[in-house]
């Protein structure tokens, strides 16, 4: 393992918004007298025309700061890195409106902002990368967190956090929650080998991983089914359904399903199912502590392998660091995990519905395989499928089916499958007459990490941690252009020998990551210093990846180059923090980076 | 699964081969009229032709058979294939090459047919660089057929249908014809169509056969397609359809297979091609290298002077220059006759370079301020009233066509007194022989330092007084050095006994001499060499006639040695310049020597030997197996001494062929064997041969530690295949500082190779640069005065990029076809 990459604290841009006459606004800002920059010696590219420039001032040591029509850079000659010598903040993230006045220095690092919308205050915090995932985790809690699970929530305001709307839920709450769940664990790993067991910070953040852990774990158990099915989701009866899927309202005995149009297409419109199989207390906390009982709950099927990928992961990270000091839970997680096991390797290697069909997603068999619709999808699905058998036989210690299926798939070809994924990818791109980048399922990203960095880590066989180094790495080709920690950090412990991380890019993306994940869009459009690369049908990238807060926001599901202005949630959304706290904290865990001090 | 025969009717033309281009022009005509009366005649017949170059020409000489040609293109009954001007040469093209046959060819068949090429085609070229993935998709083609080299040349490569990978990632699917590209006749056709129907049985997906009289041209004969047509449906055969390579590509698409890949280049098929015929390959790599130059110098006039930019002329040239790289004629291999119209068309486009360099720099030059008051007007006034030289410093200005900064030394015509830069700072300079025998004898060498795609003034004060010394110093030693080498020669043999990499204080010289000219015997093979990839036996090694040293002074030092082998001499200039990486070697050649090659040797020795040569915006590490190898401006051998790794690289202005048999680099010069040769029986004749009479050509040595890829190597070659120039000046106002920079990247691991205007007309500029290092990932940006501003990009190992800013300096990505094909 090399040295680990220190973070050091930064200047993080933390902005907030003021009407032009806000007592707060100082009068400086105000009454000053805008004076055109002399721009034309600037040394780097300028993210607006230099003509664009209206006024400017100086800020603490060399940095200069910038005001355009189309928003604020901040210049500044002494950054130890590339990419914060030039920043550039926009609306509305940054900014009301992009038209600046004026602009005057704060007492800190920090400007003033006049633009026609009002003032807006720049404030560069000094933060460690620590501190950022505490507040972004805060920032989690207070407003995205639903029954324990954490994907993103509705404002009924655009940019108003004060707007939130009390439900939601995320089509992907098992995959999202997962995500989110293991960067606690990693989180409370870290903390307690750091800080000791009884630490008043890793007690907290103990709690918080079981938290996590356990209201993701329900999505295990909460259909009620016995047959192992997982629930997408679920939903209270004061939280409305949408017409989004298929939904089973539990009535005691049974779920019946509710009219939806797709439950109309499946024709299973009060289709009744089993639901009385006992949900263990310990999950059940969730809602039944909210005042719910079990017939209040209505739960969301056609489950994907998205959701069933991360919960295997979430299983394997939980019963190591959850699960081995926490018998009782640990053997949740072992049933969890036999459960949907046996229920894939009965129905076919397929998840399947009370009508009797596979979900629409989650099917890991060769039929499906062999379909147009599977043939590409299928090394992705197969390193799925043998992941779950791997993770299973780990966590619970039993061999049997488990075993026999794992090596009956890989005597069926399974294994040989996964390293084919960019062979078949780039095929069927070509069929489609369309550019790879064009194609990419951005979502399937996370499943290929997980799938593999799973099987890389389980996998003893030389032979087979061969093929599953070489699946992994048939993904690299769209995963690096990202250098996504939270891809790159399971990458490099899946080939240590082979793959080490880049201190400069991993800096940058911590460094520049925003302290919000409130959706408030940026204006790319108005960049000149960033070339736009249309790819096939009217589909645009960037030709450099931008920093994280000059960028719209997402999740670990979209095209990061991907040039455009809206966040990947819609204006009126917050995010959930994973995709922060997960890659930074299983970064510290396993030592790809540390926090170093100024 | 379709397990189709797919019959491409086709009909390979070489337009100059064991013919000159006039004859292989009339043959197009030919051809093509008879492949119209084909389509005629039979209404399923499909046919394919690739070359824009051949369009051209019927465009031009027979506008009524080319509006039939349109009909039969726009009803997809003719196919062209391949987005390029001709099937070049695969392995000796630069980069910009290969871009510029995409961009003009590409261009053509869109505005006159509305299409472009998505099928790479090149069926007879005689090996594939690993880049060709990226060449060919960024020309705007997905898939890739070719030939050679066959199964029983290099076996390792996936027989028939393979996803081939370049190292930026890109892919093409690629066909490789298994058993030519011309059947003809029932015989011939039986016997391919058995051939490829086994193979369908054993690979479970269709194939095509290529059938049609070629070479000469001819195409399908109505014979031919009469007996295909009787056998569509053929008892024990897969069924058979009219067909192109688009639509077969099409079918393998839809299908779901399980293709292999392949990640390296396609090697080897006529290992003597890259060094027979000296002449074309020096035409090419000077047209090359004066267009690039000259445009970008054109385009940065036309902006700081507001010139009319001169994209017409310089797509003339480059179309000479893209023709003339057909793999027939730049390997060398066609009749002796047709190298005189190889020069007649590379003059041409060597000229269009020079005139335009020329004007650009002057332009630009005549803008600079180089007035100093008080001084210049009466030193003016003195010339124009009675034509003395004041003896004043003169201005002169250097121009710099690279992305990055050069520092080396530059030549005026004239001895000099002192030189001072822009600053007023003194300037190292010596006064050298000139290659002129009257007046004085002297030409002044200064070491100039100019900023990326910029200029330098300097101020020349003339020394009338300077006179060459008349004799030579006998008693001198044969030793010289500057801060990074120290070299040594050889009383004795003229070969380097020393040679010191200063940086790491490794002498590669210590176990055997270095730079031995090396005389193989080549009778045993033919003009291309086939079957045949090694070149190891040796004649004899060239024998000492003379050593001096021609020069020592501040600026350089210059030993000069002459060698000869029975009838044929060899002089080689070796110069070492202060401040300089690479230690240059002019060479002239007197050959005689019948079926042989040249070789320079460098056998430093040592272990873990690994050799590293330059290909199209990129390089490869190939074994030290002792193949001859093909390689673009430098080939590098690198290997463990004493613990430490430590390098050689051997740049040459011209030539493209090198050998590394385990830990020694020898770069092959000359290959003097018979023109157009293919083992012939060689009857009694009076035979010309490829190199013989006078050969001038330079090459340099560079050393360096740990990997090649690490070194400087590509800047060094760069600028040792692409000087600086110097333009006199003389006293005027202007509105440019006397040094500026209008381009430059911050990335050492990037090279700038195109700055021109967009072809649309719209007055865009184009940016093309590539990544030269082999770093995997890379952000910079670009600046420039040109466009007011930069911008920044990522870019991957090897990777090319393309970019295009307009007027209101929006910038967009785009691919070889500068936008204007979406």
């Amino acid at each position: 393992m090399p040295e680990a990459i220190k973070l050091y604290p930064q200047l993080t841009r933390v902005v907030s918004h003021f009407k032009k006459y806000d007592i707060e606004v100082p009068k400086a800002l105000l009454s000053t007298k805008a004076q055109k920059p002399d721009l034309s010696e600037f040394p780097y590219p300028l993210p607006q025309r230099k003509k664009d420039y209206t006024c400017f001032c100086k800020g603490k040591g060399n940095v200069m700061w910038y005001g355009s029509n189309g928003g604020v850079t901040r210049f500044d000659p002494d950054a130890q890195s590339l990419t914060d010598v030039v920043m550039h903040f926009s609306a509305h993230r940054d900014l009301l409106d992009n038209n600046v006045s004026a602009i005057v220095p704060d007492d800190e690092n920090g400007v003033w902002v006049l633009t026609d919308n009002g003032a807006t205050h720049i404030a560069m915090v000094l933060m460690s990368m620590e501190e950022k995932a505490e507040r972004l985790l805060e920032e989690s809690h207070k407003y995205v967190a639903r029954h324990g699970m954490y994907s993103q929530k509705r404002l009924s305001e655009a940019g108003n956090l004060k707007s939130i709307l009390p439900y939601g839920h995320s089509d992907n709450d098992g995959s999202f929650s997962s995500a989110h769940a293991m960067g606690e664990i990693f989180r409370y790993a870290t903390l307690k080998r750091e800080l000791g067991d009884y630490h008043e910070d890793t007690l907290k953040a103990r709690e918080s991983a079981f938290r996590s852990s356990e209201a993701n774990l329900l999505l295990m158990f909460i259909a009620g089914r016995g047959d192992g099915f997982v629930a997408r989701t679920y939903l209270t009866k004061d939280e409305p359904v949408p017409d989004d899927g298929l939904f089973y309202k539990k009535n005691g005995a049974t779920a019946v399903c509710l009219n939806t149009t797709d439950a109309r297409n499946k024709n299973i419109v009060g289709l009744e199912v089993k639901a009385d199989a006992p949900i263990p207390d310990r999950l059940r906390k969730f809602y039944a502590d909210e005042g719910y009982e079990d017939t209040d709950i209505t739960y969301k099927g056609d489950t994907s392998s998205d959701e069933i990928t991360h919960h295997y992961m979430h299983l394997l990270v939980a019963h190591e660091f959850l699960g081995r000091e926490d018998p009782e839970y640990d053997e949740l997680l072992r049933t969890a995990a036999i459960n949907t096991t046996k229920h894939i390797i009965r129905n076919n290697f397929a998840l399947r519905e009370a009508s009797g069909e596979y979900t629409t997603w989650a099917k890991w068999n060769l039929e499906y395989f062999n379909t147009p619709g599977g043939w590409a999808d299928a090394c992705l699905n197969a390193g799925q499928m043998l992941m779950y058998l791997k993770v299973t036989m780990h966590i619970t210690g039993e061999q049997g089916i488990f075993k026999e299926t794992y090596d009956e798939l890989v005597e069926k070809g399974y294994a040989d499958l996964t390293y084919k994924h960019q062979d078949r990818f780039h095929h069927v791109s070509l069929q489609g007459g369309v550019e790879d980048r064009v194609e990419i399922m951005y979502g399937d990203h996370m499943l290929a990490v997980l799938a593999f960095w799973g099987l890389c880590t389980l996998e003893k066989d030389e032979e087979l941690l061969d093929k599953y180094r070489r699946a992994f790495r048939s993904w690299r080709y769209s995963l690096a252009p990202e250098y996504n920690p939270g891809y790159d950090f399971p990458y490099f412990l899946s080939d240590p020998e082979n793959a080490k991380p880049d201190p400069e890019k991993v800096r940058a993306w911590f460094y520049r990551f925003n302290v919000s994940r409130l959706a408030a869009k940026v204006s790319l459009d108005k960049r000149r210093d960033i070339p736009k690369k249309e790819l096939m049908g009217g589909y645009y990238e960037t030709s450099a990846l931008l920093p994280n807060d000059e960028r719209f926001i997402a999740k670990y599901d979209r095209n990061p180059l991907e040039f455009k202005n809206e966040d990947s949630g819609g204006a009126s959304c917050v995010e959930g923090c994973y995709p922060y706290t997960f890659g930074y904290w299983l970064g510290r865990y396993f030592n790809f980076i540390e926090e170093g001090e100024n | 699964m379709s397990k189709t025969i797919k019959l491409i009717g086709n009909a390979h033309l070489d337009p100059i081969w064991l013919w000159r281009w006039q004859e292989g022009c009339a043959e197009v005509m030919q051809t093509f009229r008879s492949a119209l009366d084909r389509l005629n005649e039979y209404n399923d017949f499909v046919f394919t032709c690739s070359s824009a170059a051949y369009y051209e020409w019927v465009e031009q000489i027979d506008p009524q058979m080319f509006e039939e040609i349109k009909v039969m293109v726009k009803k997809g009954r003719w196919v062209p294939v391949n987005g390029w001007w001709v099937q070049p040469d695969c392995n000796m093209p630069s980069g910009e090459s290969f871009a510029r046959q995409a961009l003009y060819s590409q261009l053509y068949y869109y505005e006159k047919f509305g299409i472009t090429c998505n099928i790479g085609y090149n069926v007879d070229s005689f090996g594939h660089n690993a880049m060709m993935p990226q060449l060919l998709t960024k020309g705007g083609m997905h898939s890739y057929v070719m030939h050679r080299p066959g199964m029983h040349e290099n076996s390792e490569i996936p027989e028939n249908l393979f996803w081939w990978d370049s190292p930026d990632g890109s892919r093409v699917l690629t066909f490789r014809i298994p058993d030519g590209y011309g059947a003809h006749g029932k015989e011939s056709i039986d016997r391919k169509l058995e051939d490829i129907n086994r193979r369908i049985e054993e690979t479970g997906h269709g194939m095509m056969m290529f059938y049609g009289v070629g070479n000469h041209g001819g195409g399908p004969t109505k014979g031919d397609i009469e007996y295909l047509k009787a056998n569509l449906e053929r008892e024990g055969f897969n069924d058979m359809e009219f067909s192109s390579p688009e639509d077969y590509f099409d079918d393998i698409y839809n299908d779901f297979l399980n293709i292999p890949s392949w990640a390296d280049e396609l090697q080897h098929h006529a290992s003597g091609c890259y060094s027979a015929t000296s002449l074309v390959k020096a035409l090419n790599r000077k047209a090359e290298n004066a267009l690039g130059a000259a445009e970008k110098w054109d385009t940065i006039s036309s902006v700081v002077t507001g010139s009319k930019p001169s994209t017409e002329r310089f797509k003339a040239a480059w179309k000479k220059v893209c023709f003339n790289q057909f793999h027939d004629i730049l390997c060398g291999c066609s009749i002796m006759e047709s190298y005189e119209d190889v020069k007649e068309s590379q003059g041409f486009a060597m000229n269009i370079a020079s005139e335009e360099y020329n004007n650009a720099v002057l332009r630009i030059a005549r803008k600079i301020d180089t007035w100093i008051e008080g001084v210049s007007e009466p030193v003016l006034e003195t010339r124009h009233y009675t034509g003395a030289d004041s003896g004043f410093p003169r201005p002169v200005v250097v121009f710099n066509p690279h992305s990055y900064e050069a520092e080396m030394p530059v030549r005026m015509y004239h001895p000099s007194r002192s030189v001072t830069d822009s600053e007023g700072n003194e300037v190292t300079f010596q006064n050298v022989r000139s290659s002129r025998t009257n007046d004085d004898h002297l030409d002044t060498l200064f070491l100039a330092k100019v900023p990326a795609f910029g200029y330098n003034t300097y101020w020349l004060e003339p020394d009338h007084e300077a006179c060459a010394p008349k004799v030579i110093d006998l008693e001198a030693d044969f030793f010289m050095e500057n801060s990074f080498m120290a070299v040594e020669f050889d009383k004795e043999t003229g070969f380097i006994k020393k040679l010191v990499d200063k940086q790491t204080g490794e002498d590669l010289a210590s176990d055997n001499f270095l730079a031995i000219p090396t005389v193989i015997d080549d009778e045993e093979t033919d003009t291309w060499a086939h079957n045949v990839f090694k070149f190891h036996k040796v004649k004899g090694l060239m024998e000492l006639v003379s050593i001096e040293r021609v020069e020592s002074g501040a600026l350089r030092s210059v030993i000069r040695t002459k060698h000869k082998f029975n009838d044929s001499y060899l002089t080689q200039e070796f110069i070492l310049a202060k401040g300089q990486k690479t230690l240059r070697v002019d060479c002239k050649a007197m050959w005689q020597e019948k079926f042989t090659m040249l070789k320079f040797a460098f056998p430093v020795g040592g272990a873990e030997e690994i050799s590293t040569y330059e290909i199209p915006c990129g390089f490869i590490k190939r074994p030290c197996d002792g193949d001859e190898e093909p390689a673009l401006n430098w080939a590098d051998l690198t290997v463990t001494r004493n613990g430490k790794r430590q390098g050689i690289s051997i740049m040459s202005d011209s030539k493209y062929s090198y050998d590394c048999p385990g830990a020694e680099l020898r770069l092959t010069a000359l290959r003097n064997v018979i023109f157009a040769d293919h083992y012939s029986d060689r009857p009694a004749a009076d035979f010309n041969f490829t190199d013989e009479g006078l050969n001038r050509f330079s090459y340099g040595i560079y050393l360096h530690g740990g990997e090649a890829e690490k070194s400087d190597i590509v800047k060094e070659a760069h600028l040792f295949n692409n000087s600086i120039v110097a333009v006199p000046e003389s006293y005027h106002k202007g509105t440019l500082p006397q040094k500026d920079s209008f381009l430059y990247t911050n990335l050492d691991n990037v090279c700038i190779t195109a700055l021109k205007r967009c072809e649309d007309g719209s007055g865009d500029l184009i940016v093309r640069l590539y990544e030269t290092k082999g770093i995997e990932d890379s952000k910079g940006y670009v600046m420039s005065k040109m466009f007011d501003n930069g911008f920044w990009f990522d870019i991957k190992k090897h990777e090319i990029k393309t970019f295009r800013i307009d007027r209101e300096t929006n910038v967009r990505e785009i691919n070889f076809l500068e936008g204007i094909v979406k």
